[in-house]
């Protein structure tokens, strides 16, 4: 039973920079996962998909080992059959540099996230769940992925539950930017009741997001849609 | 300091982008979020904490604010994980009001002056909970918060990494901390910092009007007149502070503070609140009206900066006359004075600033210049 990630192809250098940082820390989860438990089934299963022709494909495999990251599976598709292919993968999260291929891939109901670009990124994997998402009524339309987002947050809840407060290779950041602490705090408590349990939380009640998030380093952020790390 | 704006072109991605009334919003996918739907679950309309960069900012940690020394103790024997465990099962309790609750509350009472006033300004003061605790304890912090019906909207829970950075994100105007180590780290950044401590004795303090008293030298001032006091004595200080009447001294780490609360007073004044102000400010310092005072004062003109009160104490014990002021806070840089006014019930907060720290040891009052 293994939980899959895949990156979306990596073209620019600063793209695989940050690819090879989240893939890599990613890695580092797997590896404490199976420290524990040789038996883990609970693990990230790391799946590269490259839309470009073949030959930049080849490149991006080359770059892959290159730096280092541990892929299990290379697909390649076309930008059409994208979406199809990470369902018939079980794709629980698509990565990608790319903001509107996460898009697309997110109004077809698969949770997607972009890539955080931060220059010193930690060595533990930073996933950063935005509040307001959580705490946002059911109302029309809800956000194709939000089923996606729910079930891959408890899932990632379960894995965060095999380490203990310090020292995780895991960390699970919450972040509210426009509710005040009485929504920052239904967000903490509906996390909990998904299993999830948070080690930081921000609440920005409407303060600009920006100088907090590059000091906080998220390796990606969740929500509804996709959210840009680079604000 | 200069504001981080986002980039408000993005359409389809959750952004906070700045609408044309200068508020910040999130806009989910094609949707802009309503007012009145973020105020079901977020903060009603006409009290929506102001832009950083417009407020005062007063940073306070969760252990200053409320009293948790028997969480603390638990933290120190048991370790994290049970300090963790022992949060969540007291989840529904809320903390006791620490040493920087009465300064909170009146910070807040000024603010209902201030919006009274000028119901579109965001010039007020922004309290924001900085603390490294760990988002577990997130819950009880925030039922508490309700259950004291405190108007904090803005945390920080960095679960054990170090706020600093975080401080100086918000525009942090003053940071209230336990841990006098995290207020060296703000000082050594720019931001005013000072450290508190529980006492048993309270004094009971306006509900009216904010009270803030600072020391003089190393807290508004440098401690330019200290070192030589430390090295050459008092006649030495006196003759110094003499021949240097007309030089400006340097500015001291509380400065900005006290000009924060100026700007503020002078909002009061513009409409004719000038003998009902809901802040007050005080200079307590050991120097001598007659000598060395002046030359504090002739300072502090120069900045353009208005105290309420000043009491030049001469060397005289600072506890009686603090008692007398009843400030919702006092800042010094030296431990004995900070000892001597908790003695009175007086909430102090220590400045770990200039050549005082190295002599931190309780001196025998009168002995001072």
């Amino acid at each position: 039973r293994y939980r899959e990630v895949s990156f979306g192809p990596t073209v620019e250098d600063r793209g695989v920079e940050g690819t090879r940082r989240g893939g890599k820390s990613l890695q580092k989860v797997n590896e404490r996962l199976l420290e524990k438990n040789p038996a883990e089934s609970l693990l990230f299963d790391v799946v590269l998909i490259a839309t470009d022709s073949q030959q930049q494909s080849s490149r991006i495999i080359s770059s892959t080992s290159h730096y280092g990251l541990e892929v299990g599976r290379f697909c390649f598709s076309s930008r059409e059959d994208l979406v199809e292919t990470l369902v018939v993968n079980n794709v629980q999260l698509f990565l990608s540099t790319d903001r509107d291929e996460a898009l697309q891939v997110s109004q077809k109901g698969v949770l997607s996230a972009l890539l955080g670009r931060q220059e010193a990124p930690s060595e533990s994997l930073r996933v950063m769940l935005c509040g307001d998402a959580i705490v946002r009524p059911d109302c029309d339309p809800v956000p194709a992925s939000r089923g996606a987002a729910q079930s891959f947050s408890a899932r990632l809840g379960e894995m965060r539950g095999r380490f203990g407060v310090s020292g995780s290779p895991l960390s699970i950041v919450l972040v509210t930017s426009s509710g005040g602490s009485k929504s920052c705090g239904v967000a903490l408590q509906t996390l909990r009741s998904r299993g999830l349990s948070v080690d930081e939380a921000y609440c920005l009640a409407g303060a600009p997001r920006g100088p907090i998030l590059s000091l906080l380093r998220p390796h990606f952020l969740l929500g509804d849609g996709v959210i840009d790390l680079e604000d | 300091m200069v504001k981080m704006s986002l980039d408000p072109v993005q359409v389809k991605e959750l952004n906070v982008s700045p609408s044309p009334n200068g508020d910040s919003r999130a806009s989910w996918e094609e949707e802009e979020v309503e007012e009145e739907e973020e105020d079901r679950l977020g903060i009603a309309t006409k009290t929506k904490p102001p832009k950083p960069e417009n407020a005062v900012t007063v940073a306070v940690s969760s252990r200053v604010l409320f009293r948790t020394e028997l969480e603390q103790r638990v933290f120190e024997q048991k370790g994290v994980e049970e300090y963790l465990r022992y949060q969540i099962e007291h989840e529904n309790e809320p903390f006791a009001p620490g040493p920087a609750f009465p300064f909170v509350k009146a910070l807040e009472t000024v603010n209902a002056r201030l919006r009274e006033l000028y119901p579109q300004s965001e010039e007020l003061f922004d309290i924001v909970l900085v603390t490294y605790n760990h988002a577990h304890v997130g819950i009880r912090l925030i039922n508490t918060i309700n259950h004291h019906n405190l108007f904090i909207e803005r945390f920080c829970m960095t679960g054990g990494s170090s706020p600093i950075g975080y401080l100086k994100a918000w525009q942090t105007n003053l940071y209230l901390s336990a841990d006098a180590d995290k207020v060296r780290e703000a000082l050594a950044e720019g931001i005013a910092a000072a450290t508190m401590f529980m006492t048993e004795k309270l004094t009971e303090v306006s509900e009216s009007q904010l009270r803030v008293a600072f020391d003089g030298d190393a807290v508004l001032f440098s401690d330019e007149s200290e070192r030589i006091f430390k090295a050459h004595g008092l006649d030495k200080f006196f003759q110094h502070e003499q021949d240097n009447e007309d030089t400006l001294l340097d500015h001291g780490p509380l400065k900005g503070f006290l000009e924060a609360l100026g700007k503020l007073q002078k909002k009061f004044y513009a409409k004719g609140q000038r003998l009902d102000c809901p802040i007050r400010t005080y200079l307590v310092t050991a120097r001598s009206a007659a000598s060395s005072g002046i030359r504090a004062l002739k300072t502090l003109r120069a900045w353009g900066l208005e105290i309420d009160e000043a009491l030049f104490l001469a060397g005289a014990p600072k506890g009686p006359m603090l008692e007398k002021i009843r400030p919702h806070i006092y800042f010094d840089d030296q431990m004995f004075h900070v000892e001597g006014a908790a003695e009175m019930g007086t909430v102090a907060a220590h400045v770990p600033y200039g050549v005082a720290q190295k002599h931190n040891q309780p001196q025998k009052p009168g002995a001072r210049k």
